[in-house]
């Protein structure tokens, strides 16, 4: 009874963070132009915010750079179980252009903590990147604190 | 005490850090840390192509990414001594203009949001809806365009898409006035944003402000006005403001959305017949290039063997409009809510200002623009 009870409210309540870890800004943009009302993230019971404290969700953005190796870590310990990581765009997922000899990433994120799952696109569509939250966040979120 | 904000903060949309000098509400002044998106740009243009080259210029910044391919592609026509067709110039011009509106009401998105008006932040995401959907009709893509090449752009725009663009642009020039009138009357709105983080004239030369933050603090100049297509056959205004506050920056982006119209309106109706692409044989040689960007003057400077990229050195804007903010904005503002909002309005974009800043012995901070780097032969 109790657990059923935390799904419906893990499922209906879901909490963004987004971090960017050294991407060039565009998927960030899209994530706000989801904002808008033409998609209206907001009808879906998700909220972006960046606070890695009350996070459901962290989406990652970027290609991690230098200043991100331990910080990155340290932001993803910090957001409560149950959590799942999305990975948005090339850059978490290869470097895209920016993994060239010379440059200053080390990506992918997946070396650093787990990711959940991967949303490729440079950037992706917003349509995209809802169908990946919704396909992914409630039921993953909910499954995950049954685990505990 | 010293409050710390970012790199991930609820107030800021991208990673950098803010260190806020506070006595009780009272903000004193504020230091800026930058360097959590570097990713080595410059360095990674080294030894490439042109053809690699401009996918790595378009992705230093997202927002205004399609002025950085056209002022990559213009350099590298500078060190050529060639222009792309006219065709291709006017299609540069409706393109940048599309993305000035857009990049303007995000940054006046920004701002609303940081003032927890959500009314007007909405209005201006779903404003720049459309935009998105015209920008998607004529290159294809709503972000990263890839739409720019040495010698003009990849493809021609259908005379069909232009017209529709004209129809979106249309439209949203006849609801226009409603909301610039709501911020401008507002009284809440205006209480915020009047007399907040002032910047004067001298100030604002002296930490090189560029863009709509420069000429909101009365620096009378926009790069377009050099530029050979704008100079040539468009004709537009420069926008300018005297008073230097948070209300100056935001109407003053407000302001150019029309004059961005205008010229959109102009280049459709004159649009030229012909090609769009012409074959350019690139010299060994330096080119430097200086475009408008949404934020202001953008700067190539490029050296090149003739194939490969030797030295490449990017100048964006948003590194002097933060270090102005840092300087002379953020001192002795009334309240931490209203910091959060000054920074803000200078529209930073982190992604852009990722550039060399180097401290030396004396602590004299100096912002080295990239010449230095290229020695010619």
């Amino acid at each position: 009874m109790l657990n059923a009870v935390k799904d419906v409210i893990r499922k209906s309540s879901i909490h963004v963070c987004l971090i960017n870890t050294g991407g060039c800004n565009g998927c960030d943009i899209e994530v706000v132009a989801l904002l808008s009302p033409r998609y209206d993230l907001e009808q879906y019971g998700i909220y972006v915010h960046n606070n890695p404290r009350e996070a459901d969700v962290i989406l990652i953005t970027g290609a991690v750079s230098e200043q991100w190796r331990d910080k990155l870590i340290r932001i993803y310990n910090k957001a409560p179980q149950p959590k799942i990581v999305v990975a948005l765009g090339n850059c978490p997922l290869t470097g895209d252009v920016f993994n060239q000899e010379g440059c200053s990433v080390y990506a992918p994120v997946s070396d650093f903590i787990p990711v959940d799952a991967e949303v490729s696109g440079c950037p992706p569509r917003p349509s995209e990147i809802l169908a990946a939250i919704l396909a992914v966040g409630p039921d993953a979120i909910a499954a995950k604190g049954r685990q505990k | 005490m010293i409050l710390p904000v970012g790199p991930i903060h609820p107030g800021l949309k991208e990673p950098l850090r803010l260190k806020l000098k506070t006595q009780g509400e009272k903000v004193l002044s504020a230091e800026i840390d930058y360097g959590y998106v570097h990713r080595g740009i410059e360095r990674i243009m080294e030894g490439k192509t042109w053809q690699k080259a401009i996918y790595l210029s378009e992705r230093v910044c997202g927002i205004c990414s399609y002025i950085h391919t056209q002022t990559f592609a213009e350099t590298f026509e500078k060190i050529a001594g060639e222009q792309a067709p006219l065709r291709a110039q006017y299609l540069r011009v409706l393109t940048n203009e599309l993305d000035r509106i857009q990049s303007h009401f995000i940054a006046n998105s920004t701002y609303f949001k940081a003032l927890e008006h959500e009314t007007l932040f909405m209005y201006m995401l779903s404003l720049r809806e459309p935009i998105m959907d015209a920008i998607e009709l004529l290159t294809g893509n709503r972000v990263n365009m890839g739409w720019n090449v040495v010698g003009g752009v990849r493809m021609d725009a259908k005379e069909t898409h232009l017209q529709q663009i004209k129809e979106i642009i249309l439209k949203l020039e006849s609801g226009y006035d409603k909301y610039v009138e709501m911020f401008e009357q507002g009284p809440l709105v205006g209480l915020r944003s009047h007399d907040v983080g002032k910047m004067s004239r001298e100030q604002a030369i002296k930490a090189r402000a560029v863009g709509p933050i420069g000429r909101a603090s009365g620096i009378s100049y926009d790069f377009r006005e050099d530029h050979p297509t704008y100079r040539d056959h468009l004709d537009f205004n420069v926008i300018w403001r005297k008073e230097g506050d948070n209300f100056a920056r935001t109407m003053n982006r407000f302001d150019e959305v029309p004059e961005s119209i205008k010229l959109i309106k102009q280049v459709i109706d004159n649009i030229p017949s012909g090609d769009v692409r012409k074959k350019i044989d690139i010299p060994a040689g330096y080119g430097e290039w200086s475009n408008e960007a949404p934020r202001g003057e953008v700067r190539y400077m490029i050296e090149s063997n003739g194939n490969l990229i030797r030295k490449a050195s990017i100048r964006t804007p948003s590194i002097m409009n933060i270090d102005a903010c840092a300087k002379y904005m953020l001192k002795d503002v009334a309240t931490v809510a209203d910091a959060v909002a000054t920074y803000a309005s200078v529209d930073p974009c982190i992604a852009c200002a990722e550039r060399v800043v180097i401290i030396d012995e004396s602590g004299q901070e100096r912002n080295f623009d990239g010449i230095h780097n290229i020695q010619l032969e």
